[in-house]
């Protein structure tokens, strides 16, 4: 049987922190390929520069657009209770998400340099 | 003005990062005494932060452009060619950290370890983010200074 102090110790994440947490991690990953796909294809960064007139506000505001909308979802998920993620699961998706998407965009400047 | 705008941009990054420091070593002594000032801090490290993102993004829109060509003519084209594209993708990254840093700080911090644990990884990854970020730009400057050297 776990002790008080184990249980006071043991209150699980808050719906906000698990859903915006999620969408923290997916939106870093989409920020790096995003990076590839403009880089590499003029189209995309011609489309994304006659949107709001440059290619890097486009961008900042798609990602920050998608990190609070999917944040917003994740939060409310599940009835109210926010998406499932265990606290470890949590650290480990939002560390694999920044990490990953960093090294997306280290990798592909320092491949092009 | 453009020399004004780039210094207000690092100012209120340096005051982003401090701040977040001082939310990491609260949080490692979180009590309930010390819940709201964390809370605040947090709030206060997003603002610093958006408003280092939105002067820098006016900056690098606005009066980048001579600085570029600057630095693609000088010896340290790498300072533009990955120095500025990595920095201003990462940077993004750097604003939802901290944007997320109060919604993690809501949380009872003085009784949830796993809400600690988790504010303590944001504030780190901010930590490590933000001085990489001062280092991009020291290099982004060393590269327009060299440039303009080599003249």
């Amino acid at each position: 049987m776990k002790s008080p102090k184990a249980k006071v110790e043991n209150l699980g994440l808050s719906p906000g922190t698990r859903g915006f947490g999620a969408a923290l991690a997916l939106a870093s990953v989409v920020n790096g390929l995003l990076v590839v796909a403009k880089e590499t294809s003029p189209r995309i960064q011609a489309g994304m520069k006659q949107i709001t007139g440059h290619h890097w506000i486009t961008h900042s505001t798609l990602i920050v657009a998608l990190f609070l909308l999917a944040g917003w979802y994740w939060s409310r998920a599940n009835g109210g209770t926010g998406i499932r993620l265990t606290p470890r699961q949590l650290l480990v998706t939002l560390i694999a998400g920044v990490s990953l998407g960093g090294l997306i965009i280290l990798g592909f400047y320092l491949r092009g340099d | 003005m453009s020399e004004v705008i780039l210094m207000t941009h690092v100012l209120f990054g340096v005051a982003c990062l401090l701040t977040t420091v001082w939310v990491f070593v609260d949080v490692l002594n979180a009590s309930p005494a010390n819940q709201r000032r964390i809370r605040r801090l947090s709030v206060l490290a997003a603002g610093f932060m958006w408003l280092a993102f939105v002067v820098a993004g006016y900056w690098y829109a606005v009066d980048y452009q001579a600085d570029k060509a600057i630095i693609l003519k000088g010896p340290w084209p790498f300072a533009h060619n990955f120095f500025m594209e990595t920095k201003e993708h990462l940077v993004i990254m750097l604003l939802l950290l901290v944007t997320y840093l109060p919604i993690a700080a809501a949380s009872n911090l003085a009784a949830n370890r796993d809400a600690r644990r988790v504010v303590l990884t944001v504030a780190a990854l901010i930590i490590g983010l933000a001085l990489l970020m001062e280092g991009d730009g020291a290099m982004i400057a060393m590269g327009v200074k060299v440039g303009l050297l080599a003249r």
